[in-house]
């Protein structure tokens, strides 16, 4: 029992669990204090659901991160591609004509192909992940605002009903979808492209010295990234029933310190996909707790409080998150830094 | 087996390899020596596909082949061991003997089974006694140079190559290593060896092959070469034959001490060091690479913090946080890594020339563009520095005119203590002799100089005493009428400090 417990403690994820199971708790404690008399309902249970449905973009695309993380890249611009995803879903029916599933289809793949050249700038050209990304973002939300000016779009309201339909009437659709990818890592985490991730992201030199062909595992995971992220782009088209240009951008930030949260080190070769969900589902809590708890406040004072607020506290609660992972473990500290400098200077910096 | 023809590689001016041949039989144990800058490393990072040649053939088996990367080094059966080692630090210890090499199973996933059975093979082969699961950053640095040899043996190698991989291990894993080594050999294996080590060269090695400059001097079977021929091949000159340097002329100085280091150590770098620098003398640190010299030095500077032992500086002891500190304290640092460590390179001459007066200043002190030209005017005639102009930046000077630079703005400090790592690597021989005649004529006005060198002939030019480094001890002190280049070399290696041992027990036991 006692060496079960030290494993878990040793864990990657364990600053993460400890964040999430910690909030988790402030989250139900939130809800009881709001309406204690239905608290004990199915009310409760759907609450918590619906978070699934809203959510799954912003978990998927930080799966997605936390793969480029894992290989100490980080991807700024992961959040811009899950939205050309979308627009692309949403606008080639109405522009083209094509159908639906066609055109969800082409958006998945151009989604992959946009990751692909990514990884190609980043890892063949060698420029350092954090401009490229940066470079990225507006490239891609060019490209957004030609096919999308506005938010529009069509999209056909049966992908809103799966999307939000139940299975055997308690299980979300969307938590299949996040369960199944999920998997995919369960999968993925005993192959040796993982296992060359890893290499990777915890010395460059030293994996290429072993005979690894780190630009082709590089690429490879770029699109595995892409992967997610075109997904991420469809279940937002489904959840949100339009096709949006730019609302992406955020996700790319949100998603890196999501894994940072969850205990991946920017550096690289430390944490795994428990890592980023853990850091995810905390972030995602914080962010709808703490307007509760302000509607709480008004409520009792009769002073208002506007969203500006509300973002202002959660993002200082998920800034202390950040400063508890990084600072409480003495590894991470030094993971960070030299992260940090890796992802300025580019990848030779740790030689 | 394996030949290497005519390799050479230019790193931009320094040629690093000059047509340098190899040449490996079947079951062969190839011992490859050279000094600092030989090329050694350079012919191994070749053969291992880490450096592309600029020109050469290698032959494997008679056939020419082609390798571009590791992996293609790999697939022709080629496995280092490396000095700096290639472990990934975070992994496990069988994730880092099987990188690559997991056996799979049919759904594509690593057979953890198979992959542990076989890490732990090695593991057992070498002796080696540590949980298969540990980090290996978490394990001793002689467990870790186990691992990598471990590593490499995993590959089932036909070439195996071992770059110092000996240099961090006890003598009991040595042993152990060698009869490995011996068993791949009698299985056909061809071995070749980097090592400093001069005793294991002989009780190991078939043939020897003995790089200088870039270039192959020497090639032959060990048994035909002795301890002074291949010190002669490596340095160029016979122990026995050499006659002693000319007295450098007696200084009439009133031997002061101003920096006295007393039993430090850093581990795993520095054990015990003893070390003291009078006024107005040259203080030469020689050794091989990586003894610890570089580290004493910025030990000194405050820029790593030793554990044990006490520095006392004019009479003071002290203990320096960072080198902003030692600066204040007049002791000046100059790096031969001009790139990382000393050169500005977009800013202008005279701002670098300016920057140590700009460690030194107020932060808000007002400073006109006229008071750092005029600054960077004097020192430049001073020092001979050669610029196009004051404004010009920095990188557009030639390699030694920079190196000057340098040193031309902590001389214009004229600080008490100056310490060099390397200060003329790569500069060529007109900037060096320019250097060495500043620093000179520094020491007569009372300047203390720290000169580390690994340019032997440099440190015996130069030097008043030169203290030499053997894995982070000082193995010599050579003063006088001592320093020359055999003692210095037989130092280098760790053989001078056991025969003097000898000498003593043989004394004792005379008495």
């Amino acid at each position: 029992m006692n060496q079960k417990i030290n494993q878990i403690k040793r864990s990657p994820a364990f600053s993460g669990m400890i964040l999430f199971f910690l909030f988790l708790i402030v989250y139900f404690g939130v809800q009881y204090l709001q309406a204690p008399e239905s608290f004990w309902s199915i009310k409760t249970y759907r609450n918590f659901m619906s978070l699934f449905k809203s959510f799954s973009p912003l978990i998927l695309v930080t799966m997605g991160q936390a793969f480029l993380m894992l290989m100490g890249i980080i991807d700024i611009s992961i959040g811009m591609q899950m939205s050309f995803a979308n627009v692309l879903a949403a606008m080639l029916p109405e522009i083209l004509g094509l159908p639906t599933p066609v055109a969800w289809l082409i958006a998945l793949l151009a989604t992959i192909l946009l990751a692909v050249l990514n990884g190609v700038i980043v890892s063949c050209l060698r420029i350092p992940p954090l401009l490229a990304g940066f470079a990225m973002i507006y490239v891609i939300k060019g490209i957004n605002l030609l096919i999308a000016p506005k938010p529009g779009g069509k999209v056909p309201a049966i992908a809103n009903q799966v999307f939000d339909s139940m299975l055997f009437g308690f299980i979300p659709f969307s938590l299949i979808l996040l369960a199944v990818m999920y998997g995919i890592w369960l999968y993925l985490e005993k192959t040796p492209l993982i296992k060359a991730v890893y290499a990777i992201g915890g010395n460059e030199r030293n994996a290429y010295a072993t005979g690894i062909h780190t630009t082709a595992i590089k690429i490879k995971i770029y699109a595995l990234a892409g992967f997610f992220t075109g997904l991420a782009g469809l279940c937002y088209t489904a959840a949100y029933t339009t096709g949006n240009p730019i609302t992406g951008e955020i996700y790319g930030l949100q998603s890196i310190s999501a894994c940072i949260l969850g205990g991946i080190s920017l550096a690289g070769g430390w944490g795994n996909m428990a890592s980023a969900v853990y850091g995810v589902g905390f972030q995602i809590l914080v962010q709808t707790t703490v307007p509760k708890v302000f509607t709480m406040i008004s409520k009792a004072t009769g002073v208002n409080y506007n969203t500006y607020w509300h973002n202002l506290f959660s993002d200082i609660i998920i800034l202390l998150g950040l400063v508890v992972t990084i600072f409480a473990i003495r590894a991470q500290r030094t993971t960070f830094i030299s992260g940090l400098k890796k992802q300025i200077k580019g990848a030779k910096a740790d030689e | 087996m394996l030949e290497m023809r005519n390799i050479s590689k230019n790193f931009e001016a320094v040629q690093a390899l000059n047509h340098a041949h190899l040449k490996v039989e079947k079951g062969e144990i190839m011992a490859l020596l050279g000094s600092n800058g030989s090329g050694k490393s350079t012919l191994v990072k070749v053969l291992s596909g880490l450096v592309n040649p600029t020109g050469g053939e290698i032959y494997i088996d008679g056939e020419a082949v082609q390798i571009k990367s590791s992996a293609d080094a790999r697939k022709h059966g080629i496995a280092v061991a490396y000095q700096d080692f290639s472990l990934i630090p975070k992994m496990s210890v069988i994730d880092n003997i099987m990188l690559t090499l997991s056996p799979c199973k049919k759904n594509g996933q690593i057979d953890e089974k198979k992959s542990r059975e076989m890490a732990e093979y090695y593991l057992n082969e070498l002796q080696i006694d540590v949980s298969p699961d540990a980090p290996v950053e978490l394990l001793m640095p002689s467990t870790q140079s186990m691992i990598e040899i471990a590593k490499a043996l995993a590959m089932k190698p036909r070439i195996l190559i071992l770059d110092e991989a000996t240099a961090s291990l006890h003598a009991d894993e040595v042993e152990i290593v060698f009869s490995v080594l011996k068993k791949l050999k009698a299985e056909g294996t061809s071995i070749i060896i980097v090592t400093h080590r001069m005793s294991e060269i002989f009780r190991i090695c078939d043939g020897c092959t003995i790089l200088k400059s870039g270039e192959t001097v020497a090639e032959g079977n060990v048994n035909q070469l002795d301890l002074d021929e291949i010190v002669f091949h490596m340095t160029g000159k016979y122990p026995d034959k050499e006659i002693g340097k000319q007295e450098t002329k007696e200084k009439n100085h009133h031997l002061q001490l101003l920096l006295d280091v007393k039993d430090m150590a850093m581990p795993p770098k520095l054990k015990n060091v003893n070390f003291q620098a009078y006024q107005g003398e040259i203080v030469g640190i020689g050794g091989l690479d990586g003894q610890g010299q570089s580290e004493f030095i910025r030990v000194i500077l405050g820029d790593h913090n030793y554990t044990a032992g006490k520095m006392i500086y004019q009479g003071k002891e002290i203990r320096y946080k960072q080198a902003a500190d030692a600066v204040s304290d007049e002791i000046g640092f100059i790096s031969g890594d001009r790139g990382r460590e000393s050169i500005f390179p977009l800013r202008s001459v005279a701002e670098n020339l300016f920057a140590g007066n700009t460690a030194r200043g107020k932060l808000f002190a007002y400073l006109s563009p006229k008071e750092i030209d005029s600054f960077a005017k004097s020192a430049m005639q001073k020092y001979g520095v050669v610029a196009g102009g004051l404004r010009h930046p920095a990188n557009s000077l030639s390699g030694g005119n920079q190196q000057k630079l340098v040193v031309g703005r902590w001389i214009a400090l004229s600080p008490k203590l100056l310490l060099l790592d390397d200060p003329t690597k790569g500069v060529d021989i007109n900037s060096r002799r320019e250097i060495h005649r500043i620093l000179r004529e520094c020491t007569e006005r009372g300047m203390s100089i720290i000169y580390v060198s690994s340019d032997n002939e440099e440190l015996l030019e130069i030097a008043d005493r030169i203290y030499i480094f053997y894995e982070g001890q000082i193995s010599a002190l050579l003063a006088g009428d001592d320093r020359r280049e055999e003692k210095l070399v037989a130092a280098m290696l760790g053989i001078h400090q056991k025969q003097e041992e000898k000498g003593k027990q043989d004394d004792e036991s005379k008495n």
